[in-house]
């Protein structure tokens, strides 16, 4: 049987290609049945997340041993954009984890699912950094969607909850529909002969000319659908409700990871496979950005509450990083993007371990909880002005170098428009980010002292503010770095 | 240039790392001894100010090459380079930063109450990024150093300010935020055309210079929007009106430290970038918008003297007559000639010490009575005759009283504006008559007249006061009597500046010369063709007023 053989062969030839995924699959599956019900019996619930973290760190180590090379018939490759954006992705996860330990022991919801379903999710966002094909892509899509939605309506037991799981579903769901349907128009429009993506730039520069409508509207659902994806205005509504209703672990994975991994994606399909048809959607992208900017910076000047505050602000934050997907150039794109992401979730995760090290037990979100936080707690409201700082673009800390980066290669680009807009919204940006570190140490502390979180949260705060402190000090360098690793 | 120095031997990096090194050292203390840090942070900068006093003895002043220089490779990717040094113009602001430095921190003892560390910590990195604004040669350091000086005195005025310090601080941060994110836009874009014209990635300060002809030469208005982004991005800081409104807010809410180093040296950062980046980069851009930019600054000298006029607070009284004197540095700037430009650094340096000294001045009185209102004081001369005696000195300073320091600045910028128009000098005049007015009446006001029971048991000042005032009197009166070293140290550099922003200018001034002599030994005819005699008879005020000094 020669076909078998061949088959056989290519599926040996390029499974070293997914052994992190598979690793991951191979762990979840094994987590919720014969080795979760052993752990069930044998082990304190409150050790799951030790053994979720353990298996994420080994995760890493196999990332980056994993070999650069394209396989499954060009559905998959690994290269240095996928390693950057995988290594992003499991390491938020990781994060993650840590996080979630003290705040679900204390809301008393541990359990085994939680932690198999954020691996699942990863391996989702592992595959859809790599995927070369449009089929793939929206597998692997798909798969690290629904992981979050069962997660972002985690804690049953709470309307708001409850709410935010069903809404981001719904739209969710509906944004899938789109993509797949810009999809199918933009295969037909080829062709209808390959979904691979350098393929299907080939062939979509030699398509017929009576064919532009169908691949420009095919562009347009796709960007849609990504625009779901990644909370861009003005497909953003579902965010600030997700954010505030999810466990805030999943609110803290939610604006990191996928939103790492789908930026990733964007930037391989839009540069590689829709290279050729920029002119399509250069200035819906553009808007897309713009809009972001815009509102994410605005809305977030009147949040009360610390997780919408975020999320709007993180809308911002994506909306600077699309300008790295409009880049013509999608290798400085992607690097822009993902030295943007890293420098974005170091701040992020040491931002969400302050929130719940604060929380106690589920209560507490709101920027008041922060007043006074200075005199109570320095060390903490020290990091938290790191953070907010560097969050902001304010020179020296990371987030600036990082957000240089970025601006520069869209001036670079010509997209001097946008980026004014996008610098002159980050000034806006910095009074909100200084309301909070005016809260907390200008404004006096409430009475009665409520019960912090101990446990990991202190060591990942303190991780992630020396590490802004050590960016900061490297962040030249860091540059620098980046140009070499994030190679398409 | 100057062969580069290793970074150990480089004196005013030296100058740069004490404040740091010395906010780390205070970092160490427990933060319940406040002696340690009073006594500490004077320490630091005292001994910040004696180690930059060598530069002023070191400087060549025969050159207009950046001294010092170090240039160490930094970020290769983008060409961006640690590189530092000074120039004639850059030195002067530097030591003023030293000087001043040690002056706030001796202010603040009796001022601060609460949270010495952080205080003491904070002025120290203030300090730091002040000084390394006006040390650094490369533009991505420059803007580094820019935005980092923001950080600190937000800190400053929120936590140690008037009541309603938050509102200040956040409107000053951000204002200048938006003015610095501008100007960012401005240097990527100059960047990116040098990388495209001569393929090189560099961001050093000489470079951007050297880009002006081809910044000019690009189509549409390029030059025009790079002017004005950077325009944007200084004028906020100096600030010039419009953009002036976060200042008497900033001014008014600071502690006495924060508005002395506000007023001393903030300020000058904006002028400072008009010189050395405006005019060298975008000369003949700003050529074209002069009127605009004249508009503004002649507005902003009026104005600021008329708002000073009707203020009931001393502080904000002194805060108004910065605008006022900060828009005549400004007038001397867009003069664009060696008097003009000569007469705006020395306004900066003389703003510094005056006004450094006016907010001293009004800090004083607020500590022992805690107000400022005009109308609680009078006749304070009475109870307090050695504070009366410095309120005067620095009152005359500050409105050009010959023999003081801020006679010189004005009396060139006034001949440097009649080159160059005329009228603006005579608007500038009225603006210097105005400023005289305020003053002395706001010195009136408070120390003439009937005195009340709470003013006659205000003590006069001590000696730790008097201390502090000192060195400001002995600058005031040693710029004032003799301001030439200064003027030998600053003409080469603006003998360059002035030939970058337009080339013929000293051609024409020598011509006008040969042709006044000519003319005076009756060879006129021979020596002048008869239609470069408009020509001379236009340039001979120039010619001679230049050699006056």
């Amino acid at each position: 049987m020669p076909f078998a053989e061949t088959l056989w062969g290519n599926l040996v030839s390029d499974l070293p290609l997914l052994v992190p995924v598979l690793f991951l699959w191979v762990v979840g599956t094994l987590m919720l049945w014969p080795l979760g019900s052993w752990l069930l019996k044998a082990m304190p619930k409150r050790q799951w997340s030790g053994i979720t973290f353990v298996v994420l760190l080994i995760t890493l180590v196999l990332v980056i041993k994993t070999p650069m090379a394209s396989g499954f018939s060009g559905m998959f490759k690994v290269d240095g954009l996928t390693q950057g954006f995988q290594i992003l992705s499991v390491v938020a996860a990781a994060i993650t984890v840590i996080l979630s330990q003290p705040q679900l022991n204390a809301l008393q919801e541990q359990s085994v699912e939680y932690y198999a379903l954020i691996l699942f999710s990863t391996s989702g966002m592992m595959l859809l950094v790599g995927a070369t094909d449009l089929v793939s892509l929206y597998m692997a899509l798909e798969l690290m969607a629904l992981c979050i939605y069962i997660l972002v309506g985690y804690l049953r037991e709470q309307d708001r909850g409850i709410e935010a799981g069903v809404k981001y579903f719904l739209l969710g769901a509906f944004s899938s529909g789109l993509l797949v349907y810009g999809m199918s128009l933009i295969f037909a429009a080829a062709g209808g002969t390959t979904t691979n993506l350098a393929a299907l730039n080939q062939a979509l520069a030699l398509a017929p000319h009576n064919s532009e409508l169908m691949v420009f509207t095919g562009v347009l659902l796709v960007l849609a659908g990504f625009g779901f994806k990644v909370a861009a205005v003005p497909f953003h509504m579902w965010s600030p409700d997700a954010y505030e209703g999810a466990p805030t672990p999943i609110t803290a994975f939610m604006s990191m990871a996928p939103k790492a991994a789908a930026l990733g994606a964007f930037v391989r399909l839009f540069g590689t496979g829709f290279s050729g048809v920029h002119g399509d959607w250069a200035a819906p992208l553009s808007f897309m950005a713009g809009a972001s900017m815009i509102v994410g910076n605005i809305a977030a000047l009147r949040q009360q509450s610390m997780k919408r505050l975020l999320a709007y602000s993180s809308i911002a934050h994506v909306g600077y990083m699309l300008l790295g997907v409009l880049s013509h150039d999608s290798q400085a794109g992607a690097q822009a993007i993902w030295l943007y992401m890293l420098t974005y979730l170091l701040m992020q995760s040491g931002v969400f371990a302050v929130i719940i090290y604060l929380q106690g037990k589920g209560e507490g979100e709101r920027i008041e909880d922060f007043r006074g936080l200075s005199k109570r707690r320095p060390v903490l409201a020290f990091a938290m002005l790191v953070f907010m700082l560097s969050l902001g673009g304010i020179p020296p800390l990371v987030g600036f170098f990082s957000k240089f980066y970025l601006f520069k290669l869209a001036i670079e680009q010509g997209f001097v428009t946008l980026t004014v807009l996008a610098l002159l919204t980050s000034a806006i940006s910095a009074y909100y980010y200084l309301n909070v570190v005016a809260t907390m140490y200008f404004k006096e502390a409430p009475e009665g002292e409520s019960q912090p979180l101990g446990s990991g949260l202190g060591i990942v705060v303190f991780a992630t503010c020396l590490l802004v402190l050590v960016g900061t000090c490297l962040g030249p360098w860091l540059m620098d770095w980046t140009a070499r690793i994030v190679l398409v | 240039m100057n062969p580069s120095l290793p970074w150990f031997q480089n004196l005013p990096l030296w100058v740069t790392a004490v404040p740091l090194i010395g906010a780390l050292i205070l970092l160490l203390v427990p933060k319940e001894k406040r002696r340690v840090f009073e006594l500490g942070a004077l320490a630091i900068t005292i001994f910040d100010f004696l180690l930059s006093v060598p530069l002023w003895f070191q400087y060549d002043r025969s050159t207009a090459a950046v001294q010092w220089v170090t240039s160490l490779p930094w970020i290769e990717s983008l060409g961006v380079r640690f590189s530092i040094g000074l120039d004639g113009i850059s030195l002067m602001l530097f030591l003023l930063t030293t000087f001043i430095g040690f002056i706030a921190v001796w202010c603040s003892f009796s001022a601060i109450e609460e949270r010495h560390k952080e205080y003491y910590v904070w002025l120290m990195i203030m300090q730091f990024s002040m000084l390394g604004v006006f040390i650094c040669q490369d533009m991505f350091l420059f803007y580094l150093f820019w935005e980092l000086m923001l950080v600190p005195m937000y800190f400053l005025i929120a936590i140690w300010g008037g009541p309603q310090r938050l509102y200040a601080a956040i409107k000053l941060f951000l204002y200048t935020l938006t003015g610095s994110v501008l100007m960012l836009v401005a240097i990527l874009a100059i960047y990116f055309l040098q990388y495209k014209t001569t393929g090189r990635l560099d961001f050093s300060i000489a470079s951007f210079q050297a880009m002006a002809p081809v910044i000019a030469a690009q189509g549409g208005n390029f030059a025009t929007l790079i002017a004005l982004a950077l325009f944007l991005g200084f004028a906020i800081k100096v600030p010039m009106f419009p953009f002036h409104t976060w200042l008497p807010d900033a001014h008014v809410q600071a502690p006495t430290a924060g508005s002395v180093i506000l007023a001393g040296i903030l300020l000058k950062m904006g002028t400072y970038g008009f010189v050395r980046f405006l005019l060298p980069i975008v000369p003949s851009a700003t050529k074209a918008l002069m009127p605009w930019f004249l508009a503004l600054t002649l507005i902003g000298v009026i104005y600021g003297a008329l708002v000073a006029m009707i203020q009931k607070d001393m502080k904000k009284l002194v805060a108004y007559s910065s605008v006022s004197h900060l828009g005549l540095c400004m007038l001397g700037v867009f003069s664009m000639n060696p008097n003009g430009l000569q007469g705006a650094i020395f306004q900066m340096i003389n703003h510094g010490i005056s006004t450094s000294g006016l907010f001293l001045i009004v800090g004083i009185v607020y500590e022992r009575r805690h107000t400022r209102m005009i109308a609680d004081f009078g006749g304070l001369s009475k109870s307090m005759p050695v504070y009366a005696t410095i309120f005067m000195i620095m009152t005359m300073s500050s409105i050009g009283l010959p023999g003081l320091n801020g006679f010189i600045g004005e009396a060139t910028i006034l001949m440097g504006a009649f080159q160059a128009h005329p009228w603006w000098a005579v608007v500038a005049t009225t603006g210097i008559i105005l400023g005289a007015a305020y003053m002395l009446w706001l010195y009136q006001r408070v120390m003439f007249g009937p005195i009340n029971e709470t003013n006659l048991k205000m003590k006069d000042l001590n000696a730790r006061e008097i201390a502090y005032f000192a060195p400001l009197i002995v600058a005031a009166f040693w710029i004032g009597l003799k301001p030439t070293p200064i003027m030998e140290v600053l003409a080469k550099p603006i003998e360059k500046l002035v030939t970058q922003v337009d080339p013929s200018f000293y051609q024409r001034e020598a011509l006008a010369k040969v042709q006044a002599e000519a003319a005076r030994v009756g060879m006129a005819g021979m020596a002048a063709p008869a239609h470069h005699e408009a020509e001379s008879h236009e340039s001979a005020p120039a010619g001679e007023a230049h050699g006056e000094h």
